[in-house]
């Protein structure tokens, strides 16, 4: 169980503490698309420029880790009110855990080839 | 009393009957679920980025709709909703704004559900509701 091998009460931290650094990074992430025209940012040039951009690759990146960590555990502790014992809490738990990392993966997988331009023509 | 306890869960549940608070303790479920799949199909539709510019812009027509704006409206005001009465949450637990612990007599009225409390709830929902209304405004560049 994750509460072996981490305190609930530290892991609330993490949540709290993701959260509020992912709501900088997401006015960010907005406040880019704002100023430069929505329509004209969702361009496909402009949207490969952006990953094209190391600092704004590591805002999207960062965005990707805090927001994929904070909705997974969200998400576990929603299905624990719901249900307890032994078995379930593990289920949940490292259910939960493996399809965070996936969508990490998935989505940095799209960063780094669209940042290091190996997009289809 | 008698009557909730047979109720079990869904007495517990019931948003009609515990105030505003009930009511915040399912938005803030539910809009947590809402971005939680709205994040998992973001990350699955700028994917598409790699296949080339024809796939990026057939996927953004997607967006391009009224069906697409009211779905990009309301995630708007789900994450302001979400973030308003989060940040309450976190002031609640860091122990601010919830009164001082005292003995309990009747009628048994809890102090941390208090007025301020309240008016973060009230004034989350309103932060959303505007925030709808000017994501609507840029989306259809009013």
């Amino acid at each position: 169980m994750m509460s072996n091998i981490m305190r609930e009460s530290h892991i609330m931290k993490i949540h709290y503490l993701t959260a509020l650094v992912a709501v900088g990074f997401v006015i960010i992430h907005i406040m880019v698309r704002i100023t430069q025209g929505f329509a004209n940012s969702l361009e496909f040039e402009s949207v490969i420029a952006n990953y094209k951009s190391i600092p704004y690759a590591i805002v999207l990146e960062a965005m990707l880790i805090l927001i994929s960590v904070h909705g997974f555990n969200g998400l576990r502790i929603i299905l624990l009110e719901l249900k307890q014992g032994n078995a379930y809490e593990n289920a949940v738990t490292y259910g939960c855990l493996v399809a965070m990392i996936a969508l990490i993966a998935y989505g940095s997988r799209t960063i780094i080839m669209a940042s290091m331009g190996m997009v289809e023509a | 009393m008698e009557k909730d306890r047979k109720e079990g869960i869904r007495g517990m549940a019931n948003p009609g009957r515990y105030g505003i608070e009930r009511v915040a303790y399912w938005l803030m479920r539910i809009t947590g679920l809402g971005l939680l799949f709205y994040f998992i199909g973001h990350i699955y539709e700028t994917s598409n980025l790699l296949d080339g510019k024809a796939a990026w812009n057939s996927m953004l027509e997607l967006t391009q709709t009224t069906e697409g704006h009211i779905f990009l409206t309301l995630v708007i005001g789900m994450c302001v909703f979400h973030t308003g009465n989060g940040i309450r949450l976190m002031i609640g637990q860091a122990g601010f704004g919830i009164g001082k612990p005292g003995r309990a007599d009747y009628p048994y009225t809890p102090k941390s559900l208090n007025m301020k409390g309240k008016l973060c709830i009230y004034v989350s929902i309103g932060l959303a509701a505007l925030a709808m209304m000017y994501g609507l405004g840029v989306m259809y560049d009013v």
